[in-house]
């Protein structure tokens, strides 16, 4: 397909105007992108410091219980070993231990654990489904060769022992049986700062941590992993305490970038992954922690993800308002470059016109010739040309007529020449065929024309040619056509003639008006005239015939004695017809 | 001027930048997957790697480390959770009793040629055939002796007794099992069958299990933690379940230990690789043992873990040792049982309760 400019410049500037707000758009949609994906990490972070800061708060809390209680005097006094003090300080003890475990659920199991007797339990609290219960007499347990037991007793006062996180494996754990926990555990000094026992509580880790995170957005998932990697909570229960089942499955595995936190060379760390949810595709921070206690237990991951696409969601609703935006844009520019096009091409199309027109019919149309850019110059330099065309047109044409003329008439008398008298002729027997009227040539020749002629000489001869020229011209109709046809021979034709009759009354006339002499020079010269008459269609058919026929009639009326007319055929009458007759 | 020239580059741009970035969603085909359970030191990450490149598979290993979480592991679901696991021979009758494990065809294991005659001859293994019919390949053997500190021994313990020596209160691991714990009682206790406790001899094993429990540091159950436990609590004895193995790694800990059997003998286990009967590729199972029994891997047994493998006869000590290969219980389920409460601190009154 041929585009025309303006086409070809709306589509330029239509393009123009769609790349640059396109490209635009896009960018600006791929900048927020970023910006979303940059704030939720921040917003992330603060979250994840915000919940950390509630969990150190938490076991600082939980820790200060259980020095609490091991400080309580009623503990020291349960351990001693007489046995009348003993029972009442323990059900002290439990009455405590009760009130605790009733006031802060993530206690599973609220225990004082005697040194003496292989670690046996003299007060313990756990927790079923109906509350704190308080186990009793045989049901109590050695538990000396437990870590919590002997790792506490070899505390110094004032230290708390931290577990491993631990999936409680202890038969007669109660709620706490199968369930992620933490020991957390007080030396106790007697008076000569010997260890006599120790307050263990057993921590319910998950309940701890899904309690600080209930306030957390519902698209925000938790993790918590210990100082080595290993998930302790996971969106995936399955990556929960893998290594208890034989199994790892670390953080720095599914997050590399929290290789930084395991190997201690960070403190926090932002990660945003691609892929599918739940560890893929996502947008989380994890920060490391050590609670305060002295050992390495105590440092643990811990951290929150979010799914990109939540976080992009907003991005998607900016998508949208850009691409309409965009299609806005492009159409505005669209319409804004057919109009510039239209602008542009208007003029020209308006000088195409003027110059179409000028070449189909010379005539002139309006340019725009006032306008004073380019276009404006283009106009006038047109108009100039076409000025100068018309009047090169104008000289011509004159020329063209002034030859015409010369070609068609008889430069002395000014009278239409033989072939135009022919020609006529021709369109004349075409009529009167049509009309079926008769028409009459009369052929005429001027008597002792020659002798004057050489005798007097040629300008004589031209004076008495023009005088002949106006006298014919004169007798004849306007209608009719009088023709020189060389030397001094003329030919009339008269057309409608109703009969011979009409014509014989011409050539009369024609005989009386040149009997009148010429006067030459106060001379009197005397002219006389022999015409011979053809009508159509009795004397002949074509042109060729019909003045053929009045040549001859002429010849006729000349060898009859000249000064008279005689018609090509005249049945019943004389064959020539003398003046006056 | 071409006005296709401009609009083609312009589409391809738009395009090209618009194009939502695919997400990767060819999905993996399925791969297959061997699901290993072993023990520490069997199959490191390296030589599940080897298996996995070569084979074009996955394998998802799961450690255990007692026989207990092996028996609650396999038999959960009838082994349909489990491929190829190593078993030792006494174990290994319980779960041919109960049709947890599939007969082995040898011949589809080629390897086999390179051990040693002893561990070829199947049938000569007590345990590993029954009906003629082989059910384990052996793989690695340790005998579980006693491992001591130098320094606090100026003469090696010569008796299992030693566990129970009120001298070392709180300066002795046992490990954390009730099959060979009562076993070890019963040795304690003179008996020349181990795995054999009558009846009228249970009350007395529980309360020998409950002496070792207040004789002892603490119960380990992972060889790491047994090295970790050993040197942060300076403990003068330690009783080696995974033998060997675990001499190597507190030496490499920097311990200054040594190693014996003591005079009523060793409880010595020799593992073997058995296949599950749920198994849906035993294929890939017998090609995964065929491929811990080249020297590459097996060897990695003993340099790494100090273990023995069954390819290369071990460097004699010249020590005279007499070990009792472990065979099935009388009744495992009840040892574990009675042993968790043991463990759990419950006195002998609540452990012998129904």
């Amino acid at each position: 397909m041929r585009l025309g400019i303006a086409q070809r410049f709306a589509l330029i500037f239509a393009a123009i105007g769609i790349l640059a707000s396109g490209f635009a758009g896009y960018y600006a949609y791929r900048a927020s992108r970023v910006l979303l994906v940059r704030a939720a990490e921040a917003r992330l972070l603060t979250a994840t410091r915000v919940l950390m800061r509630q969990v150190t708060v938490a076991f600082d809390d939980s820790a200060r219980n259980v020095k609490l209680l091991a400080g309580h005097p009623l503990a020291l006094t349960a351990l001693s070993t007489t046995e009348q003090h003993r029972s009442a300080a323990e059900d002290g003890l439990a009455v405590l231990f009760r009130e605790m475990a009733r006031t802060r659920p993530e206690m599973f199991q609220i225990r004082l654990i005697a040194a003496a007797d292989h670690g046996r339990e003299r007060v313990r609290i756990d927790r079923d489904d109906n509350g704190p219960i308080r186990i009793r007499d045989d049901e109590l347990q050695e538990k000396g060769h437990l870590p919590y037991v002997y790792d506490t007793l070899r505390l110094p006062a004032g230290d708390l022992y931290l577990s491993r996180a631990f999936i409680n494996r202890e038969r007669g754990a109660h709620a706490g049986e199968g369930q992620p926990s933490l020991h957390m555990a007080a030396p106790i000094h007697d008076d000569r700062g010997k260890p006599v026992g120790a307050v263990v509580v057993n921590i319910d880790l998950a309940g701890i941590f899904h309690q600080l995170a209930i306030d957390l957005p519902d698209d925000v998932r938790l993790y918590l992993a210990t100082d080595r990697g290993d998930f302790l909570l996971h969106p995936d229960l399955a990556q929960a305490f893998a290594f208890d089942k034989g199994k790892r499955a670390l953080v720095q595995e599914q997050f590399p970038a929290a290789a930084a936190l395991v190997d201690g060379q960070a403190r926090d760390v932002v990660v945003s992954t691609e892929g599918p949810e739940p560890t893929r595709g996502v947008v989380a921070t994890f920060i490391r922690e050590t609670l305060s206690a002295p050992q390495r237990e105590a440092n643990f991951i811990l951290g929150l993800s979010q799914s990109k696409a939540t976080v992009l969601r907003e991005s998607d609703d900016l998508g949208d308002a850009m691409l309409r935006i965009v299609v806005g844009v492009s159409i505005l520019s669209a319409v804004l470059a057919t109009l510039l096009a239209r602008a542009v091409t208007g003029p020209l199309d308006q000088m195409v016109l003027a110059v179409q027109h000028f070449a189909a019919t010379r005539a002139r149309e309006p340019l725009p010739v006032s306008r004073r850019d380019e276009i404006g110059v283009l106009a006038r330099s047109f108009d100039d040309m076409q000025q100068q065309i018309e009047s090169q047109m104008e000289t011509l044409q004159n020329k063209q007529r002034e030859l015409d003329h010369l070609a068609s008439h008889d430069a002395l008398t000014g009278l239409p020449n033989r072939r135009v008298f022919l020609d006529r002729v021709e369109h004349a027997l075409v009529r009167a065929s049509r009309t079926e009227l008769q028409l009459a040539i009369l052929f005429i020749d001027l008597d002792h024309f020659k002798e004057i002629n050489d005798s007097l000489g040629h300008a004589v001869g031209d004076t008495m040619l023009l005088a002949v020229a106006d006298r014919l011209r004169a007798t004849v109709r306007a209608a009719d056509t009088v023709a020189r046809m060389g030397g001094d021979e003329f030919i009339v034709l008269i057309e409608d003639v109703e009969s011979a009759t009409t014509a014989s009354m011409v050539a009369n006339k024609i005989i009386e008006s040149l009997a009148v002499p010429v006067t030459y020079r106060d001379e009197q010269l005397a002219i006389g005239a022999s015409i011979g008459i053809a009508i159509y269609p009795r004397d002949g058919l074509s042109t060729t015939e019909i003045v053929a026929a009045a040549d001859q009639a002429m010849y006729r009326a000349k060898l009859g004695g000249r000064n008279r007319y005689c018609f090509a055929t005249y049945p019943g009458d004389a064959d020539t017809m003398p003046l006056g007759l | 001027m071409a006005i296709g020239g401009l609009v083609l580059p312009f589409l391809f741009l738009w395009t090209l930048l618009t194009w939502p970035v695919a997400g990767n969603a060819a999905a993996d085909a399925p791969v297959r997957v061997l699901r290993v359970l072993a023990w520490p030191g069997y199959a490191d990450r390296d030589v599940v790697k080897g298996f996995e490149t070569r084979h074009l598979v996955k394998v998802d290993l799961t450690l255990v480390d007692s026989d207990e979480a092996l028996w609650e592991k396999v038999s959960a679901d009838r082994g349909a959770n489990i491929d190829v696991f190593a078993v030792n021979t006494a174990e290994l009758q319980r779960y041919i009793d109960e049709g947890l494990v599939r007969p082995i065809d040898v011949t589809t294991i080629p390897n086999t040629r390179r051990q040693l005659p002893r561990f070829r001859d199947l049938t000569r293994i007590a345990g590993l055939t029954r009906d003629g019919k082989a059910y384990g390949i052996p793989y690695t053997y340790a005998e579980m002796g006693l491992i001591y500190d130098r320094n606090q021994f100026p003469t090696p313990p010569d008796s299992i007794a030693a566990l129970w020596d009120p001298q070392l209160r709180g300066r002795v691991l046992a490990y954390d099992t009730g099959g060979h714990n009562f076993s070890l009682a019963a040795l304690r206790l003179g008996s020349q069958s181990p795995f054999r406790i009558e009846a009228a001899d249970w009350p007395e094993a529980v309360d020998e299990l409950i002496a070792l429990r207040r004789n002892v540091l603490g119960f380990y159950t992972r060889p790491d933690e047994a090295t970790e436990l050993f040197i942060r609590h300076r403990v003068a004895l330690m009783f080696a379940n995974y033998g060997r193995q675990q001499v190597q790694a507190l030496k490499a800990a920097g311990a200054d230990i040594g190693y014996t059997i003591p005079k009523e003998g060793a409880l010595a286990w020799l593992d073997c690789w058995a296949v599950s009967r749920a198994t849906a590729d035993s294929a890939l199972a017998y090609a995964w043992i065929d491929y811990t029994l080249e020297s590459h891997v097996s060897r990695l047994l003993v340099s790494r873990q100090g273990l023995a493998n069954t390819i290369d006869e071990p460097p004699t000590d010249g020590a005279d040792r007499r070990l009792i290969w472990l065979e099935p219980t009388e009744d495992a389920e009840r040892r574990d049982k009675l042993w968790a409460r043991i463990v759990s601190g419950d006195s002998a009154k609540r452990v012998l309760a129904p």
